[in-house]
């Protein structure tokens, strides 16, 4: 009787584990809207400080400091975006002065 | 759509397709631990869902713009 019962229970445990683990993600909206998600992200950014701070209390060990690193790469990628564009924008004028330039040198040359 | 509002829609594409990865993963390797003896092809069948998801959600938000909305009147 009970071997008979066993594979059930056990695959009742496992479909109520899933199931869970299903509607846990169902009802905190991490599988909804576009802006359900980035709410989510923006409250789960949120709740790492202090939770990494409790686990670091409980364990009773410091933490290193982490570095503060003063580089923005949407700054970075903005304004390396800005520069390209820019010197595509002036290299037309800027051939034309080297070669003019170039073409000057050499006429000095054979003077 | 103006700049502004272009920007903040890549950003929420961006943040969504940062959760659903996530949460495909996980349940994925839930599914894969519970149920089909820790292989690996319930984890990346649930990380496909989650991109799947989230590629749905972007196509959706960037079209809403452009989709035309209608109200039913009602009946006095």
């Amino acid at each position: 009787m009970a071997a008979k019962i066993l594979p059930l229970v056990k695959f009742a445990t496992k479909v109520t584990i899933a199931g869970g683990a299903i509607y846990v993600a169902y009802d905190s909206g991490l599988l909804g809207d576009g802006k359900e998600g980035s709410v989510t992200l923006g409250r789960a950014k949120a709740a790492i400080p202090p939770a990494v701070e409790e686990w670091v209390k409980y364990f009773g060990f410091e933490l290193p400091a982490t570095p503060k690193i003063e580089f923005s790469p949407l700054d970075a990628w903005n304004s390396g975006v800005q520069k390209s564009i820019h010197a595509l924008s002036v290299a037309p004028s800027t051939v034309s002065d080297y070669t003019k330039q170039g073409l000057k040198y050499v006429k000095d040359l054979t003077k | 759509m103006s700049e502004k509002e272009l920007g903040q829609k890549w950003d929420r594409c961006l943040a969504d397709c940062a959760v659903k990865l996530g949460t495909g993963l996980g349940l994925g390797i839930v599914f894969s631990v519970v149920f089909f003896k820790r292989r690996t092809w319930p984890i990346v069948f649930g990380t496909g869902l989650g991109l799947g998801m989230a590629y749905s959600n972007c196509q959706n938000d960037l079209r809403s713009h452009y989709v035309l909305h209608s109200k039913v009147a009602k009946e006095e």
